[in-house]
């Protein structure tokens, strides 16, 4: 009885060894140099990046941004469809293509429109409610007509399309699509399209 | 496996009102290539234009040729300068893939990320691999 509990102890002892030793070091990746990492088959921080610097960078060169007679546009962010099996935040791209966009001097964004009311629900909610309350001196509150509509809309998709290739290997494709609406005229004055691919294991999850 | 190829060629570019010892830009470019700092034997660099849009953004355009057998997947990656000689803080200046198939020339055209750019510095390397990391900024 002694010498089995003895024995087991001694297991316990040798597997949580063994599990301590095998379990995969934690490291911080170094965002600005991780060309060795592995891909993976979903989508991952340097595929947004990549699709947002060509989009940042076909937008540009297309004009679209620039207005005539100089000055800015003012965008604002319609919807962006995940159209993917993937639970994606749209706004790990959409972030990076309005901070490139500001940036350029030729755009500003907007908070108070968007596809599904303003997106900075705060801004908005102060000036209504703080208008006409007499807590408030009311020189400090935004005044009636001072808010600028936007000229420019922003929206896309990004669709996943996957293809099995035999039964051991899939491809996925990733597809970026992005418009840019002229919101006086309704026309689309700039569009374009990422794809980004991906081959390996068919054990590998995208989603 | 692939030999070690010309990986990165760094070169040194300011926009026009350069220093004097640039040679004078070419074909109207706004650019004069300062100094070519890295060669290599396979990648060659054979023009370097940039010019400023009427809306204040430049564009690049650089023209070379894979002279190997082999495709090659560059990467290149442009550093922005503003008039004081600050560098333009820009999601544009990460390193782009650029295919260049075997034998054949291959170009590598981009813009500004913003009007306040006046430089720009190139850099172009094989995928993974630095073989040149000498810099010359030429201004």
């Amino acid at each position: 009885m002694r010498q089995t509990r003895r024995w087991s102890l001694i297991g316990l002892l040798a597997a949580a060894l063994t599990v301590s030793g095998c379990a995969p070091k934690t490291e911080n990746i170094d965002i600005h140099n991780d060309k060795d990492a592995e891909a993976v088959m979903g989508l991952d921080y340097r595929d947004f990046q990549n699709a947002a610097e060509d989009l940042v960078r076909s937008m540009i060169a297309s004009g679209a941004l620039s207005k005539p007679g100089g000055g800015r546009y003012v965008l604002a962010v319609s919807t962006i469809k995940n159209d993917t099996m993937q639970h994606i935040d749209t706004d790990q791209l959409t972030k990076k293509i309005r901070v490139a966009l500001l940036k350029s001097g030729k755009v500003v964004v907007t908070t108070a429109v968007g596809a599904e009311g303003p997106e900075d629900v705060m801004a908005m909610k102060t000036r209504q409610e703080l208008r006409g309350n007499e807590e408030f001196n009311q020189r400090t509150v935004a005044k009636k007509g001072q808010m600028i509509a936007p000229d420019l809309s922003l929206s896309g998709k990004i669709i996943q399309r996957n293809i099995t290739i035999d039964r051991s290997r899939q491809q996925v494709e990733y597809y970026f699509q992005m418009t840019l609406t002229d919101i006086n005229t309704g026309l689309a004055t700039w569009e374009d399209e990422v794809v980004i691919g991906k081959r390996g294991s068919n054990k590998s999850v995208a989603w | 496996m692939f030999k070690s190829l010309a990986v990165a060629l760094l070169i040194a570019l300011l926009a026009g009102g350069c220093a004097s010892s640039s040679p004078k830009p070419k074909g109207g470019s706004v650019v004069n290539v300062v100094e070519p700092a890295c060669g290599n034997s396979d990648i060659v660099i054979k023009e370097v234009r940039g010019k400023r849009r009427k809306d204040g953004f430049m564009v690049v355009q650089v023209q070379g040729e894979n002279t190997s057998g082999e495709y090659r997947r560059l990467e290149y990656k442009i550093l922005w300068f503003d008039k004081n000689g600050f560098q333009i803080d820009t999601i544009l200046s990460n390193w782009t893939v650029v295919p260049a198939y075997a034998n054949q020339p291959f170009s590598i055209r981009t813009v500004s990320p913003s009007p306040k750019a006046r430089k720009f510095r190139i850099y172009i390397r094989n995928e993974k691999e630095v073989v040149c990391d000498k810099q010359e900024d030429g201004v």
